[in-house]
């Protein structure tokens, strides 16, 4: 609507695709190419395996795959109901504390995550409070920085969230814990199931934090990825990426099929 | 906290015949509300009587949706006492009420079928299930919804959710059904239509005491038994629906309540004769309306409405006044025009017209009954 | 109670009994979060005998590695930024206002960028532009050269488009809200009058885009203050970025206190940043 002639506008579409293809596609095609890859010396790959993929399948893949969705599972758990909690319970505060509060719930999503796990470190190395060389500290590490993004998701919900349904179920009869169960929740539901979805993702490719506390035996798919390219292999980093990206957008549509149903 | 007689007794109350019968007062004994600093109910002192209808009537941000929501238990009154029946409910949460409560859009739970939410409030008080399915039975039908049950809300028309709304408020046996604007959201030809059903409904449910705040006239005028008008977080005027019609105590109700003709005239001779007529003097002509106490000489507003004026004059119309026609407009059933009588623009609603219509500019008179006019005294505020 | 003017009319349903309620995810997110940090800024000040000391924080203040480190943190935030900025807007307001079939699901597509693992493009990058990869490949073969002529992707150039491609998402999301509530009638009415698309986009929808690049801005500067992965996956000896540091500090060389005294700075940088993105979006309504 903006551009009217035929011309202006192939420019620029043409315009779009060369940014949108050398910044977004390119780097998806050619990662999958490259899991995929035989030798690639030129321009192109010489030829095309799935060599890779049984590689990393019989190397360290599914134990990784298996760490990163436990850790991911446990912590988006755990900051779901933190941050579900934390949202409504600051709506019972009054306004100055819970916007202090509510600031405070944001910040650790400012936070280096580098330094989130230098202070883990720092914090619970020594008894009674020993958790470095455990795999809690990897689940706290990433509560932690994936904590505000639900308590932020579900904020934005109960903001949204219109107060004449929860007022019309109190007239009814409803006390606050039915209310909360039968009420206010089921209609939180796509938000939930977004921020939970969310916080999954970023669990998944979460690197900085988890470098620094990870104990060995607990290697999540982004610390893998790393010590293969690392070690120069590039392409078995390649298939690992493309099995951390596929397993990532299954669960997010997953989700959001999820939601759409709940919203239905 | 320990479960109020009431609660139990509501959901235990087999007998839907029993709300024909049984409803409450609900009594306001100097309810003030603030935010901060900012009052937004002053002292209200109010009574509703079992079974009746009150519309709180006022032009928006007046203080009407405070005055319900303070019924309702989700404000707290700053000072004074609520009663509903023989509980005062001032310090009880609003699930402890007994109420129905309906608000303007609906506020159905979307993620429940039409009987689910219907069901809500009994389920709310733990109710056993042969008691609630035989109440939204009931309050489905009361609404005509009963075709409906295993619908979603969003598969309804507004009408139809609002009809819902209603059920799930009635499902409950409130002690008194609280509307906050509850046709507002709807197109002007179904809302006529629900406001018909909704005074079905008072006909079916005599004793349902029903507090119908609005900011529509009509729908005031039609279902209400008494309305108050609020102005500026105040009662402007308190009374039997027709009372206040025909005789409202100051200009804002006049005005407010339908459309109204305000002639400023000097009092003549005092109320008098069975029906109370004063005289007054407009000008030159002396004209004869209903009075309350007032003296001569005192200064005051002569209210006619547009219907009451006529073109033709007959042994009835003995009152008359001269203007001059400024504007006509045709509108099929009705014809509106304008005069101006001694600097006030007089409004005239005609059914049937004169052969001839004296031409724009030129001098008409105007005819009404005594009966139908009223002095209302000019408002004393700023 | 006597007063009805000064007393607050409070929602009778928000009243006292739940105010603990707060606790519980309050009291966790302070112990695995507030403690540890607190603890950071307590060894960034504390020699190895327990005693409040500034002499480590000062030497490390004025040491080379560190200022390094702080300026390219700086100069890639920041020119990054403004790349993100330019892509988002370029892309923006193409997605919005010169729609094509498909339009849709490639702002979708771009979206789910947000949730995918930032070394992911470095990674592709070094497929791409490494010493070894397609262009280098492509160029040397093309003009029969000795060495690779493309190198830029192991400076901090190679650093700031990876960070480009990976959070102009984030000044896009914002900005495609924004332009959806332009008036499109008052963008036809002015090119019905005969303005140029230039002058529209200036005039007309700048101005209301203005809000989400501040928000979408001072996010990016902050996200990419933080940035770990990208740098890491580089690799370049020549860039060092203050989380870089804490990571080599700490986990290659043990040296604790460094690294702590590097982290109170990097937090206290992302922190301010974090206000100002709080400040913007919360003025500015986002
Ligand atoms: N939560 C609130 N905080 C502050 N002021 C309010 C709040 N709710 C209502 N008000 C004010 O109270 C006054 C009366 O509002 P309301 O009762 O909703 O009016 P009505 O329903 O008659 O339109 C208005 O001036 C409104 O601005
Ligand atoms: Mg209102």
């Amino acid at each position: 609507m903006l551009v009217w002639s035929r011309s202006g506008r192939m420019l620029i579409w043409a315009a779009f695709a060369l940014v949108f293809g050398v910044l977004f596609l390119a780097p998806l095609a050619v990662i999958l190419l490259s899991s995929l890859a035989d030798q690639w010396n030129g321009v192109l790959p010489s030829g095309l395996t799935f060599e890779h993929y049984t590689d990393v399948a019989q190397g360290a893949a599914w134990k990784a795959v298996k760490a990163s969705l436990i850790t991911g599972f446990l912590a988006s758990a755990l900051a779901l109901v933190s941050g579900t909690w934390a949202a409504l319970a600051l709506r019972i505060q009054d306004a100055t504390l819970a916007r202090v509060l509510g600031v405070l719930f944001f910040i650790p999503s400012a936070v280096p995550s580098v330094s989130v796990g230098l202070g883990l470190l720092v914090a619970f190395s020594h008894p009674p409070l020993l958790l470095n060389g455990t795999i809690a500290i990897v689940m706290v590490a990433h509560f932690v920085l994936i904590s505000a993004f639900t308590f932020g998701n579900v904020s934005a919900g109960l903001a949204r969230l219109s107060p004449d349904f929860e007022q019309v179920a109190s007239s009814l009869g409803a006390r606050p814990a039915y209310r909360l169960w039968h009420v206010t929740l089921p209609l939180l539901a796509p938000y939930l199931v977004a921020a939970f979805g969310l916080s999954f993702a970023l669990s998944m490719g979460e690197l900085g934090a988890t470098v620094m506390v990870y104990p060995p035996g607990w290697v999540t798919l982004p610390v893998s990825i790393f010590s293969l390219t690392d070690r120069g292999d590039v392409f078995a980093g390649a298939a690992l990426t493309i099995i951390l990206v596929a397993a990532t957008l299954v669960l997010l549509l997953g989700l959001e099929r999820l939601a759409g149903r709940q919203t239905r | 906290m320990s479960v109020p007689a009431f609660t139990g007794s509501n959901v235990m109350d087999v007998d839907a015949a029993k709300i024909r019968g049984a409803g409450s007062n609900v009594h306001f004994d100097k309810v003030s509300v603030a935010y901060g600093a900012h009052v937004v109910l002053h002292p209200l002192t109010l009574d509703i009587a079992p079974g009746e209808i009150l519309a709180m009537i006022g032009p928006s941000g007046s203080g009407k949706t405070t005055a319900l929501r303070a019924v309702a238990g989700f404000v707290r009154p700053a000072s004074g006492r609520i009663r509903i029946g023989a509980t005062d409910v001032t310090d009880l949460p609003p699930y402890e009420r007994g109420l129905g409560m309906v608000v303007q859009n609906y506020a159905l739970f979307p993620h429940m079928r039409v009987e689910d939410n219907v069901a809500f409030g009994l389920r709310a008080q733990g109710a056993d299930k042969a008691l609630i399915g035989e109440r939204v039975k009931d309050s489905l039908a009361t609404v005509g919804m009963s075709g409906f049950s295993k619908r979603y809300p969003r598969e309804l028309s507004g009408g139809q959710q609002q009809r819902v709304a209603i059920a799930r408020a009635l499902a409950v046996r409130p002690r008194v059904l609280l509307l906050d604007e509850p046709l507002s959201a709807l197109d002007a030809q179904i809302r006529r239509n629900m406001v018909e059903e909704i005074a079905k409904l008072h006909r079916d449910l005599p004793g349902l005491t029903i507090l119908y705040v609005t900011h529509d006239q009509t729908e005031a005028l039609t279902l209400a038994d008494k309305i108050a008008i609020m102005r500026d977080g105040r009662v402007s005027s308190h009374g039997p629906t027709t009372e206040l019609y025909r005789r409202p105590p100051n200009r804002f109700t006049a005005e407010f309540l339908g459309r109204a003709n305000l002639l400023p005239v000097t009092v003549a001779e005092g109320a008098a004769g069975p029906k109370g007529l004063a005289k007054a003097k407009l000008g030159d002509a002396v004209l004869a309306g209903a009075g309350r106490s007032e003296k001569p000489g005192d200064r005051t507003l002569l209210c006619i409405r547009p219907q009451h004026l006529s073109l033709t004059g007959d042994e009835e119309h003995t009152n008359r006044i001269v203007g001059t026609l400024k504007e006509v407009h045709w509108q099929g059933e009705l014809t509106h025009l304008v005069l101006d009588v001694d600097g006030t623009p007089v409004r005239v609603s005609a059914t049937r017209l004169p052969v001839s219509l004296p031409e724009r500019g030129s001098a008409m008179p105007l005819f009404f009954t005594p009966g139908d006019t009223s002095l209302v005294p000019e408002d004393v505020r700023g | 109670m006597a007063d009805a003017a000064v007393l607050p009319a409070t929602p009778a349903a928000r009243r006292a009994p739940g105010r603990f309620w707060i606790v519980p995810p309050a009291a966790l997110l302070a112990l695995l979060f507030f403690y540890p940090l607190a603890l950071i800024v307590q060894q960034a000040f504390l020699d190895d005998s327990g005693m409040a000391n500034v002499a480590e924080f000062v030497r490390v203040l004025h040491a080379r590695f560190f200022l390094n480190a702080l300026i390219n943190t700086i100069t890639i935030s920041v020119a990054a930024t403004a790349g993100c900025l330019i892509v988002g807007l370029v892309l923006g307001l193409i997605l919005a206002f010169v729609p094509f079939p498909g339009s849709g699901v490639i702002a979708r597509l771009i979206d789910t960028f947000i949730a995918l693992p930032t070394f992911l493009v470095t990674l592709a990058f070094t497929f791409i532009y490494g010493s070894a990869g397609m262009l280098n490949a492509g160029l040397m073969e093309v003009f029969s050269l000795q060495a690779p002529p493309v190198d830029f992707l192991y400076s901090t150039w190679g650093v700031v488009l990876a960070e480009v491609t990976v959070y102009s998402p984030f000044v896009l999301r914002p900005l495609l809200a924004a332009f959806s509530l332009v008036d499109r009638g008052q963008i036809e009415a002015a090119s019905v009058l005969g303005a140029r698309p230039f002058r529209i986009v200036r005039q007309v929808i700048l101005p209301a885009a203005v809000p989400a690049l501040i928000a979408g801005g001072s996010l990016c500067l902050l996200l990419t203050v933080n940035e770990f992965g990208i740098v890491l996956f580089i690799g370049a000896k020549g860039v060092i970025t203050l989380p870089l540091l804490i990571y080599s500090k700490a986990i290659q060389e043990s040296a604790y206190q460094v690294a702590c005294i590097i982290a109170v700075i990097n937090i206290a940088l992302s922190l301010g940043l974090f206000g100002l993105y709080r400040f913007a979006a919360g003025r500015l309504g986002v």
